[in-house]
């Protein structure tokens, strides 16, 4: 039973480091936290829906297409919501509401296209499910662990190792040295935004196969477990985001499972106001880095 | 006369100046730079405390929306305290959860009924009518029933109460006060410098924001019979937000503008109902861009001013936009 929900939680918590992935990327560039986050995984979960069920295209492929469908979103948004936004250099608030006014729009305009009632996917491997004897695992949680981890991998390894990705954290630590040195920052935060997109709608298409329900409220919701996370792991910091994420998905697995199923989603955020009063800066973030001082 | 006695004019009346309370709450605590976005959320714990006072306890209206702005200031100071000492997103998010937290507990809670809400709040025009019909105008008076003559009186004392908290906030405006929160809005570090406590008046203006939004919580309940978890849900806080953004948050008629407009324009375009999320969140974005102020700053009123006082109010048509 227990180790039953460690596997649960921390496949759900998975998702949720994959959602704050995205908060995180664009808090690192932009210094501001993307409201419109949510809605934007949920247009990718949606785009993944129509992909597998209209067109009948394999899951990994109908993902993919959500990946697209993400970052063209993201470009939009930026190109937009947040670009005239950083010519008028005017004060830390404004992009802030900038991007929930983006968010309502995305999700009333979810619910024109696609209507308020949950939908789901077309099973994926059913039936298969593997047994440890000490908990047991379905094929579609493995796939969702692999994908989530494979691409926390790969975007650690690319920050770390790639030109591009060092160009990305030379933007995130100081923009206008980053510019002095060559880079297009321009280019840079239109890239991470549409990276962070992508990753979001990838997310949004697991949590819908993990929950089998995909619909337009899911944004708002989730979308509110991600800034948890990111407060959590601390602004702008990606191991934090990593680890916060799988802290909160077991936190609420267990608070389910151990009686108070009706406040889970009250659990993300009693979290954070507790770790508020002990660590502002989140566990993971450095003092100095405190929003955006 | 007609304007007056129509009771979905009078309703619509009454919903404009609750959200311009409202407005005054975010204004109070956008005066020292903080945005708040829990201010849905005292709202809902004006509003069930109060509730619950009438419905459970027979506390008498008059009494039960004080208490209920009081236990919103309670609450402020749970989550004031850690909360103030953030900075600006931090603070966004810290009350954008504790929004979230105040409504799944309302959610979940027996006293308060759940996901049904309370329905059956003894409305203060109901009580009003009955004041009026014992003093002997149970037919009615100066050609109006007696229902009419109720809500008549009820867009009154919400206007009384308006008006109070437009005399207060612009009284602190010119105060000591006034001065230090309008000092930590433009410059935190150096408002410190100066010897201001910044997290006491943060927090003080924190207070007031909380304590404006329980009052209107408890009116808003008095009001409609009937609240239940989803009227404080995170789309009540943006819409609250958005009072200030179109109105302007520097000044106080920003806000009260803003919900005037907002709360009368769905009103006006029914036809575009269904549009109605996708327009607040384009203007959202739309203001930021070309007008983060708002409609109204201080500049605009200075101009307004200015061309009053030369008695040519007829060139002043325009000064909104020629002032950014």
């Amino acid at each position: 039973m227990f180790w039953q929900q460690v596997v649960n939680g921390v496949t759900l918590g998975s998702t949720y480091a994959l959602i704050a992935l995205g908060y995180t990327l664009i808090f690192g560039v932009l210094n501001i936290v993307n409201m419109a986050h949510g809605e934007i995984f949920m247009f990718g979960a949606f785009a993944g829906l129509v992909l597998a069920t209209k067109f009948n295209l394999n899951i990994f492929l109908a993902m993919a297409g959500a990946m697209l469908a993400g970052a063209v979103l993201g470009y939009l948004m930026e190109r937009l919501a947040l670009r005239p936004l950083r010519r008028r250099a005017s004060s830390h608030l404004a992009p802030l509401i900038s991007t929930i006014g983006v968010a309502i729009f995305l999700e009333s305009l979810a619910l024109r296209l696609f209507g308020p009632q949950a939908q789901s996917f077309p099973p994926v491997f059913p039936g298969g499910l593997l047994d440890f004897g000490m908990f047991k695992i379905s094929y579609v949680q493995i796939m969702i662990l692999a994908i989530s981890f494979g691409l926390m991998l790969v975007l650690r390894f690319g920050l770390a190792k790639t030109r591009l990705g060092k160009s990305i954290r030379t933007t995130a630590e100081n923009i206008e040295t980053a510019g002095l040195l060559g880079i297009n920052t321009g280019k840079i935060i239109v890239f991470t935004v549409m990276l962070a997109s992508g990753l979001g709608a990838v997310a949004g298409v697991l949590v819908g196969l993990a929950f089998n329900a995909v619909e337009p409220t899911m944004g708002v919701t989730m979308g509110f477990k991600g800034l948890a996370v990111l407060i959590l792991g601390g602004l702008g910091n990606i191991t934090g985001a990593m680890v916060g994420g799988l802290i909160l998905g077991v936190a609420e697995v267990f608070t389910v499972a151990y009686g108070a199923s009706s406040y889970r989603d009250a659990v993300a955020f009693g979290l954070i106001i507790f770790l508020l009063f002990l660590r502002p800066q989140g566990l993971f973030g450095s003092q100095e880095q405190q929003g955006g001082r | 006369m007609d304007f007056w006695s129509n009771p979905y004019y009078q309703q619509i009346a009454m919903f404009i100046i609750i959200n311009a309370i409202l407005g005054i709450s975010i204004y109070l605590t956008l005066s020292t730079g903080q945005l708040s976005l829990g201010n849905a959320g005292f709202m809902s714990i004006g509003a069930y405390t109060s509730a619950l006072l009438t419905i459970k306890a027979g506390f008498p209206i008059y009494l039960s929306i004080p208490v209920g702005g009081l236990a919103a200031c309670l609450m402020a100071t749970v989550i004031g305290i850690p909360t103030t000492r953030l900075q600006g997103i931090y603070l966004a998010i810290a009350t954008l959860g504790f929004g979230e937290v105040v409504r799944v507990i309302i959610l979940n809670l027996k006293i308060t009924n759940g996901a049904l809400g309370l329905s059956g709040i003894p409305s203060i025009g109901v009580s009003i009518g009955k004041q009026i019909s014992a003093m002997g105008f149970g037919n009615g008076a100066f050609g109006l029933t007696v229902q009419q003559l109720g809500n008549f009186s009820v867009i009154v004392i919400l206007l009384m109460v308006l008006a109070f908290f437009v005399f207060f906030t612009m009284r602190l405006n010119n105060s000591r006060i006034g001065r230090a929160f309008a000092a930590i809005k433009a410059d935190d570090h150096a408002a410190e410098v100066s010897g201001i406590n910044t997290t006491a008046y943060k927090l003080l203006a924190f207070f007031l924001g909380a304590f404006v939004a329980g009052i209107a919580g408890g009116l808003a309940a008095h009001i409609t019979f009937y609240i239940g978890p989803k009227d404080f849900a995170y789309h009540r806080a943006v819409e609250i937000l958005l009072f200030a953004v179109l109105g302007g948050s520097n000044v106080v008629w920003g806000p009260l503008l803003g919900s005037v407009i907002l709360t009368s324009l769905p009103e006006i375009l029914r036809s575009a109902a269904v549009y109605r999320e996708m327009i607040y969140g384009a203007l959202l974005v739309v203001m930021m861009i070309f007008r983060p102020e708002g409609l109204l700053s201080e500049e605009t009123i200075r101009l307004w001013k200015n061309k009053l006082s030369r008695n040519t109010p007829a060139k002043a048509v325009d000064v909104t936009r020629r002032t950014s």
